[in-house]
């Protein structure tokens, strides 16, 4: 076996852990689809109707067919929705990927040129300002931002829809739908932005007060080369690495991590599917979204291993 | 193109003082010469490497001209230094590969400044850096390796070849072979030099004097800030400055045999506790301004200066900044501050004067003084003559031994310098005078000063008196002002360095109860009890066991280093005097036939008796 790719395999073994614990932990959960449904409602079903009711439902599927189902993408159909999970699932995503994706993306490109500016500028005031700002602004949790920004733009002025990804029924298409779009976007993308902002500033910030002082930076300077390139191509670059570390660990909770905002703007992504499906007990959308969670998770880490090396040759060596 | 760097005053500042990095530093770079800059660390040596390229940080105010070629440094906006920068100068930094960026290939780093300052094609740059490198010693895959992938010697190189790819005319080497081994170091220390054969002008900042001595054509000694010395580069071995003396003789080199020696005391940083929020602008015309010298660890002021500043309106020194840790420092030391001045005395064998060279000396006593000097001294014993004509300098804080077969006159030679025999004809001269006629008008004061141990110790001390007479009489003599505890005390630390018992049963006793190697040691307390400037011993230890032996010859090195003892001793065993001179004089039949430092003339006798010596003593 070639040693380069040990990693790989390991990789796959972890994939079918997760596939085999996505089978088996919510077997654990109390209570199932049923019971959540009927057990506080005004219906009471007897014996024999709930056991129609289950026949209807179907039972569950043993592991090896779980196992062809994932791989063929039929994850099973929704109990609540009676509808085929894939197609719940693939409706989500994209507005997942589009919030959070550009979230990360906005607080990783924004926090990192902020934070090499900010060290570049220590001891200023402009950088101390941003320092202690950035500290108080990582105390805030997402829930508390996000209904304050709902409360003040929404609400108050009213500049922002409240809730959902477009408006319901407009049938836009072309530039105004994108407007639209953008426009839902805005508050739960400006939320998120301010949750994972601060973190990536701070590190970079950190990471790159460091290396101001270390020798190769000297070097760079007595080189005569042009300021930005000294800032950008010698110092941050060296920077950059602990912040994607971040920015990776980050995006692999991208799913969960978009539950509570998705849920406080109403966005129409996996997280508000995830949340409502945990409370119907939906169980196989429960299923497909933790193991794509978990997949994604995987996925990414292998991606920042091999990102890694690119990024610093030393970490070659230590692999 | 010529550096010239003329007053050069550089201060950090830090919380409430400010840190004196340069003091006024002139320095001449021309092209075809190799200067070294050495000193200890933290004299300020790097800093001026950095300000030759503008790179001090912000908190260090820059005084006076660095001028690359035509422009001043100092003048000039950030902007247009960074044009000068690599250009003019460029820097082989020290720190080896931490100098290069961790995350780019060599080859990226080599190639960089002619992209970046000249605008080069990525593919154009890379074939000349790729030229750069192969020129010392680094192929194509080295070339492509990252920093981490390559050995110290193989940095060093890459570093050298990205400092000369912009073909400047001055090139900064900051302890440029550090880390490395000596093949690698003389390989490039011959770089170096067909460098200066190119009409660069290099800088070559380290502590390694033999490198030094060997590569530079030039050394400028820093100490605190301050140019102390500057000379001929092949002559650190014979420098004149106190400081730079104790510096090389510190120095581990393979031409060093003796034991090493060390500079007594510690260097200090120069801390300026100006009034509160004064600049170097208003210092300079108000003059208001307070030196401390204070050691790096405890921060404690050691010497406070008047204040008042001299003419040039920076803050004064102390007198000599050296002045606390130099062995021969008067009190005129350390109220004057010296100048630099050029070497009176044509001292060095080949004066290479005409090359421009030249050898300035900022000490107020013209550097280490000559402490004994014999000039044609010789002497007669009615028809014998024991000693033919003999020139002898011994200079102060220097360690001589005199060897020879018996009967040669090194005994003869000792007793005329300790001024016990006056000499037929030739003169004795001690501190610059006359010694026999000293003898004669301050015998007491001649006395204090020269300390004699006799050859046979039995002989040498009176049996009448005890121990704590022998050892007490020339204090009570000298210093008749002791009170009798101060006397006691004296005897009794005398008495410890030696290695001997102080119990009062021990000072009770006659030497006729004692062995003959604790009256020898007696002796040697005798004569140290009053601290003399010069001791001529003659076979001082020969009654010793070996391990005392070497606790006595240890303390002798530590008053050298400590007090600036100056020691004249008698031997035959070349052992002894290889270990702790620093100069051999070799005597044959009443003749001084060699005479020179101590490793030179065992390495490399000149007369056939020194061979002859060194022979017997190595098979025996």
């Amino acid at each position: 076996m070639n040693t380069r790719h040990q990693p790989l395999y390991a990789y796959l073994l972890a994939a079918l852990v997760m596939v085999g614990l996505s089978y088996g932990l919510p077997l654990l959960l109390p209570g199932d689809y049923i019971e959540a449904v009927y057990g506080s409602s005004q219906v009471v079903l007897d014996a024999e109707q709930e056991a129609q009711l289950r026949q209807e439902l179907g039972g569950r599927k043993g592991f090896a067919a779980h196992l062809w189902g994932l791989v063929t993408l039929d994850w099973g159909h929704s109990l609540a929705l009676q509808t085929p999970v894939s197609r719940l699932v693939l409706e989500a995503l994209p507005w997942t990927l589009l919030l959070l994706g550009t979230a990360h993306l906005l607080a990783l490109v924004l926090g990192f040129i902020a934070g090499v500016e900010a060290a570049w500028r220590r001891g200023g005031r402009l950088e101390k300002a941003g320092v202690g700002g950035a500290t108080m602004l990582q105390g805030v949790p997402e829930i508390g931002s996000g209904v304050l920004l709902l409360l003040l733009f929404a609400y108050h002025l009213g500049w922002f829809p409240a809730g959902g990804a477009t408006t319901a029924y407009a049938e836009l298409s072309g530039g105004p739908w994108l407007l639209d779009v953008l426009h839902h976007l805005a508050l739960p993308l400006l939320t998120l932005v301010l949750a994972y902002l601060p973190g990536n500033f701070l590190l970079t910030r950190a990471g790159m007060v460091m290396i101001l002082g270390s020798p190769y930076l000297e070097t760079a300077r007595a080189k005569g080369l042009p300021p930005l390139r000294v800032r950008y191509v010698h110092a941050a670059r060296n920077a950059l690495l602990p912040v994607l570390t971040r920015f990776g660990l980050r995006l692999a909770f991208m799913i969960t991590g978009a539950l509570v905002v998705e849920t406080i703007f109403a966005y129409p992504g996996l997280g508000t599917l995830l949340f409502t499906a945990i409370g119907s007990r939906d169980l196989p959308v429960i299923q497909a979204v933790v193991l794509l969670a978990a997949l994604l998770m995987l996925l990414i880490n292998l991606g920042l291993a091999l990102l890694h090396r690119r990024l610093d040759p030393r970490i070659g060596h230590a692999l | 193109m010529k550096t010239e760097i003329k007053q050069l005053t550089v201060t950090y500042r830090e919380d409430d003082h400010r840190l004196l990095a340069l003091d006024r530093v002139d320095l001449q770079l021309l092209p075809g010469r190799i200067t070294a800059l050495v000193g200890e660390s933290g004299s300020g040596k790097t800093t001026l490497g950095k300000a030759l390229l503008g790179l001090l940080p912000p908190a260090a105010t820059v005084d006076g001209q660095i001028l690359l070629g035509e422009d001043d440094l100092t003048a000039l906006d950030e902007t247009a230094r960074n044009q000068l920068r690599w250009r003019r100068a460029a820097v082989v930094p020290q720190n080896g590969a931490a100098a290069l960026n961790p995350a780019y290939r060599l080859l990226d780093q080599v190639a960089e400044p002619l992209r970046r300052q000249r605008g080069v094609k990525r593919r154009e740059a890379e074939e000349r850096a790729l030229a750069g490198l192969a020129e010392l010693g680094l192929d194509r895959d080295q070339a492509r390796r990252y920093p981490h992938e390559l050995s110290g010697g193989q940095v060093q190189r890459g570093l050298l070849a990205m400092a000369l790819i912009l073909d400047p005319p001055l090139l900064i080497l900051d302890e440029p072979t550090a880390a490395l081994d000596c093949l690698s170091k003389n390989h490039l220390a011959q770089l170096f030099r067909r460098l200066a054969a190119q009409q660069k002008s290099l800088l070559l900042i380290t502590h390694d004097l033999a490198l030094a001595r060997q590569t530079a054509d030039q050394a400028a000694v820093i100490y605190l800030g301050r140019i102390m010395e500057y000379l001929p580069a092949g002559q650190l071995d014979r420098a004149r400055h106190p400081y730079t003396v104790a510096l090389y003789r510190s120095f581990p080199g393979m031409d060093a045999v003796r034991d090493l020696g060390g500079i007594r005391g510690d260097a200090f940083y120069r801390l300026l506790h100006a009034h509160p929020a004064v600049n170097v602008q208003q210092h300079r015309t108000c003059g208001h301004d307070h030196q401390h010298l204070v050691t790096p660890a405890s921060n404690h002021p050691e010497e406070h200066a008047p204040p008042g500043a001299d003419e040039d309106g920076h803050a004064p020194a102390a007198g000599c900044l050296f002045a606390p840790r130099c062995t021969q420092a008067e009190d005129a030391c350390r109220r004057e501050a010296p100048a630099l001045n050029r070497l009176r005395e044509p001292d060095a064998p080949q004066p290479d004067i005409d090359q421009g060279h030249e050898h300035q000396i900022r000490c107020r006593r013209g550097g280490i003084i000559d402490l004994l000097c014999c000039r044609k001294t010789s002497k007669s014993y009615g028809p014998v003559t024991a000693l033919h004509p003999v020139d002898l300098e011994l200079r102060a804080g220097e360690v001589c031994c005199l060897v020879g077969e018996s009967g040669s006159g090194k005994t003869t030679l000792a007793m005329l310098a300790a001024g016990a025999l006056e000499p037929d004809r030739g003169r004795v001269s001690f501190a610059g005078r006359d010694l026999a006629d000293w003898r004669r008008r301050d015998p007491l004061g001649l006395a204090a000063r020269i300390g004699i141990i006799h050859q046979q110790p039995a002989e040498a001390v009176s049996h009448r008196f005890t121990v704590f007479e022998i050892v007490a009489e020339p204090l009570r003599i000298q210093r008749p002002d002791l009170d009798a505890a101060a006397l006691e005390q004296r005897v009794l630390t005398s008495l410890a360095e030696v290695r001997l018992a102080t119990q009062p049963e021990f000072l009770r006793r006659y030497p006729h109860q004692l062995n003959l190697g604790a009256i020898q040691r007696l002796c040697l307390a005798r004569a140290l009890i009053q601290q003399p400037q010069l001791l001529v011993a003659d076979e001082p230890t020969s009654a010793l066991d070996p391990s005392v032996q070497a606790k006595v010859l240890k303390l002798l090195l530590e008053l050298q280093i400590e007090k600036g003892l100056t020691l004249l001793l008698v031997t035959h065993d070349l052992g002894l005097a290889r270990k702790i001179a620093d100069r051999l004089a070799v005597m044959e039949a009443g003749r001084l036939v060699e005479s020179g430092p101590a490793a030179r003339v065992l390495s490399r006798p000149a007369h056939s008796c020194t061979a002859r010596l060194i022979a017997a003593a190595t098979t025996t």
